[in-house]
Formats: structure tokens, C-alpha cells, sequence
């Protein structure tokens, strides 16, 4: 066997098995999905059949929730309400505590400022569970159970520590010269703050806005710690509650939470090559 | 323009945490009212069945309720982390805090003694449920009420006839005793695969996971004599040899048929939910179950209710006695720190009341079972002969002998549950073909490890 040949056969074997392995991560990732849809598309008496393929592919689960036609669906939309309220609070409190912190240790030099960065960040060293019941006693003292307000807090103050890292990161890279041209030119900090600061901070502020939306978006810990009732819950605490019964309609529980998946989706890939550009800005900076 | 400056920022910063930390406390109820927790129910009329009820008290009385529906794991999280902080509601019904939440708080004293209440309606209740309310308090060193009940079921098993009759069988060739009702739906599957069809005789829960499992092996326990597994003064008896022997061979008449093929092999993995699903699908010719919820959530469905499921309660022992069976029992319980433990104590007292109690039940589409022995004998509903159902149920959990679970001699026996220590042995069996001597070992060194934690007296 020539070289030439022995060379065009590893490279064949290569591809191959390249493509093998990429078929069956393809299939491993995209596996659940395609689940999550097929049961969606299903009867309630098929889910359980061993069907690869819905056998006769219905939109009812969707119709049902768009009209919250099913019991645990009566509040569906207001519950999304509440998912949304959360999370665009969420996305607003951090971005403006973490571009105000960023702003006041970066700009404004505060003195010891790193240790209040440093300090955030050692809160990741313990895991959000660990922290449910003390969250739990405060907001009980402060009279927050069952209120919003609660989820809010507590996703800030897990969301906060990251942005004003990134926020402090990639303002690293805005010169200072621009601020003391308009401090020459009579610019006090807030003005320094609101235009020139935040113009040049752009894509931060969409990838960190994006990342803590959906951070509290997908929150079901806090959120069923901290609310009770059924107008106040989130939907992934309204849809833990199909699983309490001895006959779960998972084809409705598919079909919401696929809707549920949506605006996630729509923000991600709305603003995908911005949040790209400012998750990483953080990692380049010399 | 003024010039904000580091100070000004500090200033503020501190001003607002002051604020902040003075706030005054808004949980508190405004006086009168009374916060709920309940279990979220299987379907519809559980939840409008309480939510009528609450409604009524609060027009009787005008006293606000307000109520919060919660999945019970969700309820018993948050009423460990509120039991710890102090923030709690007034009164709770957890359908499972029974083993997961009473036996471990009132060992504890977190939990408000009720025996007042509960003497409102003792002559009332079946003496099963009364044993079933007492736990013991480490801190009072003695044993007491901590919750009372509100209704209560017992392991029921669930058959489809159609697939009996397809097998070439009848009702009346099911057979009555233990052993041999069980292996009657091995040879069922037998017949069936003869004709083709994949189908499982017996749909056993065997996860290490939620209540089914524990049930069906508790069932099984009594069933070979295991009864004195934990004496009524808390002691623990796992070594006494007939304990063992019923044990080993409730072990065994478990494991045996899933190593045989005759449960389906994701059974292990079934949550409470799953069991029931599997048998709507036909996946399964019959399966246990805590009460006849199976039956009661498809009695909009004339056809299956009535003639296609068929609803039987324990077998008779294998000497042809009737069996004993554990009666579980649903609780409503109020933690220490209620801030209105009068309004939620006035609540119970009025809910407890054996037509409060009846009325809801059967708004409830009564998937569980009266506790009290006068709602059975002045109401025909449950005993009408036309249900092939409920009657059943009433015979198995309210005639037949029954006894409460063994965390009320002893709370330890709540946390053998919870580890699922019972079914780890089945999984120890089936999963790693380790022998029930060897199974049976680890589960009593396991459990008297527990024990040892929770010495009564």
C-alpha cells in the first residue's frame, strides 16, 4: 500500500469518525428536544405509547394553553406576567447597581474599590441552595414572603457580583482620557455616567441585561421558597405543580413550557452577536 | 451643578440600608386573618373542594383565609426553612406530612400540640387514625397529638378487566390469598405475550423515590407477619426472626417477579405519578395503589369506571385471614410561631366537624377516606353497591383491620422511609444481585444506625 494511499485512508478513517461522534452528540443534544416536542404534539393517552413519532400529531396541548383551558393553566398568562415582571426588574436592578458600582470603582478610583469587587465575587464560593434558608428568614422578617419583591432581591444579589465584574472588565477598556476631556469641558459624574460612560458600555449592558433575565426566568428554588400563591408563582413553579397529581398531562406540561422557552430564545437570538461581544470582553483585557 | 462625591455615595448607600433595616415587619397578619397552606390536589375538585369550604367559614365567621396551594415536597421545604425562621402559616394539610414532616418536627417541638382539637371529634374518629396523630416530643419527653386528621386511605390494587378476560379469565378466577393473587397476573402476562402483546402483568413501584414503593413494601411487610417491626414503645426490632423472616420475604416476593420480567424495568425509576400512568396506557395489567385516585380521576369515563377497572383492596393473608394494613393518614397540623394559632385552631375545630369533614370529602370526588366511622354508617354515598369502587375502599380501610405507620411509635421509622432504606434493599437486589440476606443486613444496619438518634424516654 502506497503512502499516499495509507494517508488518504487515515484521513477518511478521521473524517469518519468525526462524523460519527458529531451524529451522536447531535442526537444527544437535540434528543430531548425533539421529546419535549413529540409529547407536546401528542394525545394525553399516547404519551406513554412507544411511538418514536407522534401517530397523530395534534396542536391541542398549545391550543389549551394558549386559552388556559386545563385547571393548573388558569392563571398561565398572568403567571408569565409575573415571570417577565421579575425578570426585566431583575435585568434593569443589576444593570444599574452593576453599571453605578462599575462606574464608582473604575472611573471614580474609589479608594480600596477592589475589595468591594473581590468581595461580591466571593459570593459564588457558596452555592445558591445553601443561602434558601437565610434569604428565607430575612425576607420573613422584612415581610417579603409572597411577594415579588423577594424573587427580585434575591436574584440581584446573585446577579450583581458578575456584572459589576464584567462591567468593571470591559470599562477597563474605555479610555480615561474621554472622561477627564469632559471633565475639562465641565461634565460633572452623573453626566460623565449617562453619556459617555453608558453609550461605550453598550454590549455589557446587553449581554449582562441578557444574562440576568434569564437568570431569574429559569429560577424555580426562590421562587416557589419565596411565593405561594397561585397569582403571585412563576411559571416554572406553576408547572412543578402538574407533577403532583396521579395523572400528569405531560403533553400540556410540554406544550407550556415550550411557550415558556420562547422569549428566551427570541432575546437570545436577538441579541446573540452583542452579548457574544460583551461576555468575552472581560477575558481580553491587557 | 453639585458635585456627587465618594462621601455623598457612602451616604447614601448607608442611608438606604438603615431604612431598609428599620422596615417593619409587613408579614404580619393583619389580625383575623388566618393563612393556609394546603396540598395542591390530583385534579380540579380537590382544590374547589377546599377552596368552597374556606369560603363558607369565612362567610360564617368573617374571618379572612388566605389560602396557598403547594405540591407537598414544595410545602414540607418551606415549612422546614419557615419552622427555622419563624415565619409560618396558621394552619397546614399536607397529604404526606405524615411521614416527611410531623414525626421528625414534633420529635422537635416545632409543632403545636392539638390534642384539644382533636378531642372535639375522638368519639368520632376510627381509633386507627386517632394512633396515627399521636408522635413523640424529645423536648416534653412524651407522647402527644401534633396533628389531626382529615381523611385516610390504604394500599388498594387496581385491575383492567378487559385484559384479565383477554388472558382467558375472569373476575371469579382471581384468586383471594396473598401469594397466589399476586402470581395470578405473572400467568395473566404469560397469556398475553402468548398473543403477542407486550404487556406487564404487575405495575410494582420500586423507586428509591417518593410514597408507592414504601406503601407497596409496607403492604407486603404486613402480609408475611411483619407487623412488630418497631415496637409500640419505639423500640426498634428489625432482628426479632419472625420481623426478619417477613421481611426477607417480602424481599423477595417483590424483587423476584421484576428479576422475572413480569414489571416493567422502569419501574424503578416510577414516581408516584408513574405507576398510574403506565396503567392508563395498558402498559400494565394491575397495579398498587395509596387509594383509587386511578379510578376516581377517569369516573368522568362511564365505561372504564364501571365495567373495565376493577378496584380490589388487600388479599386475605395466605392462611386466608384478613390481612392487617398500614391506614395513612392525611393531617392538618400547625406550627409553633402561628401568628394566629386561635383563628387556625377555630378553623380546624369547624373543618373536623363530621359533616364539614363529609361534605368536602365528596366534593373532593373522594379519592380518600372519611375518618370517621358515622360519615360511613349515615351516608350511603359511600357504601353505595352501585360504585365498584368506593365501597372496596371502605371495606380495606375502615372495616378491615388496620394499624397506624410505625413513626408513631418511634419518629426514626419517618427517616428509614424518607431514606427509602426498604426500597435501596430492593434496588441492592434487583440492580446488583446482592442476596436478600446480604440486602436485609445493610437495611438493619441501617436502620438501627437511625434509631440510635432518636432514643425514646
Amino acid at each position: 500500500m502506497s503512502l499516499a494511499r495509507t494517508a488518504r485512508l487515515s484521513r477518511g478513517v478521521t473524517h469518519a469518525t468525526g462524523a460519527i461522534v458529531s451524529i451522536v452528540l447531535l442526537i444527544w443534544t437535540l434528543l430531548p428536544i425533539y421529546n419535549i416536542i413529540r409529547v407536546s404534539m401528542q394525545a394525553k393517552e399516547e404519551v406513554l405509547s412507544t411511538s418514536v413519532v407522534p401517530l397523530e400529531p395534534t396542536l391541542i396541548a398549545f391550543q389549551t394553553v394558549y386559552n388556559q383551558s386545563y385547571w393548573l393553566l388558569k392563571s398561565f398568562w398572568r403567571q408569565m406576567g409575573n415571570s417577565f415582571y421579575i425578570g426585566v426588574t431583575v435585568a434593569l436592578l443589576t444593570l444599574t447597581i452593576g453599571t453605578l458600582t462599575s462606574f464608582v470603582i473604575g472611573r471614580m478610583r474609589i479608594r480600596s474599590g477592589w475589595m468591594l469587587t473581590n468581595a461580591a465575587l466571593l459570593t459564588y464560593t457558596i452555592p445558591m441552595s445553601f443561602l434558601a434558608i437565610p434569604f428565607y428568614s430575612i425576607m420573613g422578617k422584612y415581610g417579603l414572603t409572597n411577594n415579588p419583591i423577594a424573587v427580585i432581591a434575591v436574584e440581584v444579589t446573585f446577579a450583581t457580583p458578575y456584572a459589576i465584574f464584567i462591567f468593571q472588565q470591559y470599562g477597563a477598556s474605555i479610555p480615561m482620557e474621554l472622561d477627564e476631556a469632559a471633565r475639562i469641558d465641565g461634565a460633572s459624574p452623573p453626566q460623565i455616567f449617562f453619556r459617555v460612560y453608558l453609550p461605550l458600555m453598550a454590549p455589557a449592558l446587553v449581554a449582562i441585561g441578557t444574562y440576568a433575565l434569564l437568570l431569574s426566568w429559569n429560577e424555580y428554588l426562590y421562587a416557589f421558597l419565596l411565593l405561594s400563591g397561585g397569582n403571585v408563582v412563576t411559571v416554572p413553579v406553576a408547572l412543578g405543580k402538574f407533577l403532583a397529581g396521579d395523572e400528569a398531562p405531560w403533553n400540556l406540561l410540554m406544550a407550556a413550557a415550550i411557550i415558556y422557552a420562547i422569549p428566551p430564545l427570541i432575546i437570545y437570538y436577538a441579541f446573540r452577536r452583542k452579548m457574544t461581544g460583551g461576555l468575552t470582553m472581560g477575558g481580553v483585557k491587557g | 451643578m453639585t458635585r456627587i462625591t465618594r462621601r455623598h455615595a457612602m451616604a447614601g448607600l448607608g442611608a438606604a440600608g438603615s431604612v431598609a433595616l428599620a422596615r417593619p415587619n409587613l408579614a404580619r397578619a393583619a389580625s383575623g386573618e388566618v393563612n393556609v397552606w394546603w396540598s395542591q390536589g390530583f385534579y380540579e375538585q380537590e382544590n374547589k373542594a377546599i377552596i368552597n369550604a374556606m369560603a363558607d367559614w369565612e362567610k360564617r365567621t368573617g374571618t379572612k383565609v388566605n389560602l396557598s396551594f403547594m405540591t407537598d415536597p414544595d410545602m414540607i421545604t418551606k415549612l422546614i426553612a419557615g419552622m427555622q425562621t419563624g415565619d409560618v402559616p396558621d394552619l397546614v394539610h399536607c397529604v404526606t406530612a405524615d411521614r416527611f414532616l410531623v414525626p421528625r418536627a414534633a420529635w422537635n417541638d416545632q409543632l403545636e400540640d392539638l390534642t384539644d382539637v382533636l378531642d372535639t371529634q375522638k368519639a368520632e374518629l376510627v381509633p386507627t387514625a386517632i394512633k396515627a396523630c399521636r408522635y413523640y416530643n424529645a423536648k416534653l419527653k412524651k407522647y402527644s397529638n401534633y396533628s389531626v386528621p382529615i381523611k385516610c386511605s390504604t394500599l388498594m390494587n387496581n385491575v383492567w378487566r378487559p385484559l384479565v378476560q383477554e388472558a382467558g379469565f375472569s373476575d371469579a378466577d382471581i384468586p383471594k390469598t396473598q401469594d397466589a393473587y399476586y402470581d395470578f397476573f405473572q400467568t395473566v402476562q404469560d397469556k398475553l405475550r402468548a398473543k403477542g402483546k407486550r404487556i406487564f402483568g404487575l405495575g410494582y413501584s420500586m423507586a428509591t423515590k417518593e410514597a408507592d414503593s414504601g406503601n407497596l413494601f409496607a403492604a407486603f411487610l404486613l402480609a408475611y407477619g411483619g407487623e412488630a417491626v418497631v415496637l409500640p414503645d419505639g423500640k426498634l426490632n428489625i432482628d426479632d426472626p419472625g420481623v426478619r423472616k417477613a421481611a426477607a420475604k417480602a424481599l423477595d416476593r417483590l424483587t423476584t417477579p421484576y428479576k422475572k420480567g413480569y414489571v416493567p424495568p422502569g419501574a424503578i425509576n416510577w414516581g408516584d405519578v408513574d405507576n398510574n400512568n403506565a396503567f392508563y396506557a395498558k402498559q400494565v395489567v394491575m397495579t398498587p395503589n395509596a387509594t383509587i385516585s386511578i379510578a376516581v380521576a377517569q369516573s368522568d369515563k362511564t365505561e372504564q369506571y364501571y365495567k373495565e377497572m376493577i378496584t380490589h383492596g388487600r388479599p386475605l393473608g395466605n392462611d386466608g385471614k384478613p390481612l392487617l394494613g398500614v391506614l395513612a393518614v392525611s393531617p392538618c397540623l400547625i406550627p409553633k410561631g402561628a401568628k394566629n394559632l386561635d383563628g387556625g385552631k377555630a378553623l380546624l375545630r369547624d373543618f373536623i366537624r363530621p359533616e364539614s369533614l363529609n361534605s368536602y370529602l365528596k366534593e373532593t370526588r373522594a379519592r380518600y377516606l372519611p375518618v370517621m366511622m358515622k360519615n360511613i354508617k349515615e351516608d350511603p354515598f359511600w357504601t353505595d353497591p352501585a360504585d365498584p369502587h368506593r365501597p372496596v375502599a371502605v371495606q380495606a380501610g375502615l372495616i378491615q383491620p388496620t394499624i397506624p405507620n410505625w413513626m408513631n411509635h418511634n419518629p426514626a421509622y419517618a427517616q428509614v422511609l424518607s431514606e427509602q432504606v426498604w426500597i435501596q434493599a430492593e434496588a441492592n437486589i434487583t440492580q446488583k444481585n446482592m442476596s436478600i440476606d446480604q440486602a436485609l443486613d445493610e437495611v438493619a444496619a441501617r436502620m438501627k444506625s437511625i434509631f440510635e438518634k432518636f432514643q425514646i424516654g
